[in-house]
């Protein structure tokens, strides 16, 4: 089973986290190991929070980490990953964090699709929520694609 | 009619702002404001021609200081309650002018 914009390989459930940038590491790695981005990419990621501030974290509990578009990314791609236990971003008021997104994208347009329908996820509370506590991610495929 | 000029403002004006842009246009829409919203990152938003920034606190925070056009600042960008409670008042305002 597929949903059409994440891939069930790309998702780690219940992941153990000391901090936020180990969580956005983890979530990283995922796109590291695709070959989609490098270490480079998932450093620029957690580099982007130090300087501009924890603004990822754009709905109450769920982070979109990114960077820019760069030689270090070779293809569009997206992980998603959920704490065991939830971490502090520093945001005044979506903190705690459960659900990391990490995505490359290669230019500006291509990755639209993708977070279009991410967008309707993000809207969902009730779907975060039950995401968040999920341990089958045929589970999270099911509900993402809902 | 007049048609406003918006940008939605992210760390590099392909993700966040993204979403952001996406749920102002759903609220311009349903408010029959006319506009045109496109994206910028966080260091060209300033050199960039517009009459109004939508972005978070953080960037909001930075940006208000180094711009003349107002700064509309949302914590939840998927919020169209919150963008059209804190939006609406300003662009009202703006196409009034």
């Amino acid at each position: 089973m597929k949903s059409s914009w994440i891939d069930k390989e790309n998702i780690q459930l219940q992941v153990e986290v000391q901090s936020w940038e180990e969580a956005i590491q983890v979530a990283g790695q995922i796109l590291e190991r695709n070959h989609s981005s490098d270490a480079q990419y998932t450093h620029a990621m957690i580099q982007a929070v130090h300087e501009l501030g924890p603004y990822i974290v754009l709905v109450p509990h769920v982070a979109l980490a990114h960077a820019r578009p760069s030689q270090a990314v070779k293809k569009d791609d997206i992980s998603l990953i959920t704490l065991k236990d939830p971490i502090s971003f520093g945001h005044q008021q979506n903190d705690p964090v459960h659900l990391v997104f990490a995505f490359c994208a290669t230019g500006d347009q291509q990755h639209l699709e993708k977070l279009t329908l991410l967008a309707s996820v993000l809207e969902n509370e009730s779907l975060i929520k039950q995401i968040a506590h999920t341990t089958s991610k045929d589970e999270v495929i099911k509900l993402l694609s809902e | 009619m007049k048609s406003l000029n918006i940008i939605a403002v992210c760390g590099f004006g392909l993700g966040s702002s993204m979403v952001l842009k996406m749920k102002v246009e759903e609220v311009l829409r349903e408010e029959n404001i006319e506009g045109k919203v496109s994206t910028a990152d966080v260091g060209s938003a300033a050199a960039t021609a517009c009459d109004v920034i939508f972005t978070s606190y953080e960037l909001g925070e930075k940006l208000e200081s180094s711009v003349t056009v107002p700064v509309v600042m949302i914590q939840n960008f998927v919020n169209k309650a919150e963008i059209r409670e804190k939006g609406l008042p300003v662009l009202q305002r703006l196409m009034a002018e």
